[in-house]
């Protein structure tokens, strides 16, 4: 199965609705038959501008990435739904390389 | 006559007689690889990978007053490390990890690496 990462970005909320939000999705994922392989915490940050969502703005928010394999047709009913969940301000869904970059990039030409 | 004998004699006393036993330095050629080689020298981000996630590595390559990318001719790097950067950083920007007008306050100390003094 491919490799995705999922580039979650919630809204500035105290620590046991965040956990709450974080529990709904990866039980979301899971459902969706997906495996997940990493969940990473960036910290909560102030928003690099700022971000209208559900008919709120947004200044700060706590970004997540979460690592997972799963099968490509999910991935566009996953996205519906992190849309429309409230407390998540910008959800994107990424292929992860899985190729190590090439050595000899930089070779000057002669 | 006497002309013939005299120029055959300037000939014999020209002529180099070579000894027919040694060796002459145009028969062997060494062939090897140039001793004053420098080694390659690759752009400043030759074995870096660039992500969309590591925005101080990205900031650097952006201007601190607009936020706008530099241009190759700025930054010094390869063909491929540019387009790398400058798709990772657009990708920063749609995702809402780095700003597109300014660059982060925070990575304003951050050492120059392209080639550009700014007048302030």
């Amino acid at each position: 199965m491919p490799r995705y990462e999922l580039s979650l970005i919630l809204k500035a909320m105290q620590r046991p609705e965040t956990a709450a939000t974080l529990r709904r999705t990866v039980e979301t994922l899971m459902e969706r038959g997906a495996v997940v392989r990493d969940l990473e915490n960036l910290g909560e940050r102030l928003l690099p501008y700022k971000m209208t969502k559900h008919n709120e703005k947004h200044i700060r928010g706590t970004y997540f990435l979460v690592d997972f394999y799963a099968a490509p047709k999910i991935l566009e009913g996953l996205l519906d739904h992190l849309h429309r969940d409230v407390d998540v301000v910008r959800p994107a869904v990424l292929k992860k390389d899985e190729q190590a970059p090439k050595a000899n990039c930089c070779v000057p030409e002669q | 006559m006497l002309c013939v004998r005299r120029l055959r004699s300037l000939k014999t006393a020209l002529y180099v007689s070579v000894n027919p036993g040694s060796r002459s330095l145009t028969s062997e050629i060494i062939q090897m690889e140039n001793p004053y080689k420098e080694p390659q020298k690759g752009c400043t981000l030759c074995n870096v990978t660039v992500d969309f996630k590591n925005i101080q590595l990205l900031s650097q390559f952006v201007s601190p007053h607009t936020g706008r990318i530099y241009g190759r001719h700025i930054t010094g790097l390869c063909g491929i490390k540019q387009k790398e950067v400058s798709k990772a950083i657009k990708k920063a920007h749609s995702l809402g990890f780095m700003s597109v007008t300014h660059k982060h306050p925070q990575f304003m100390k951050d050492p120059n690496i392209c080639g550009i003094k700014h007048l302030d």
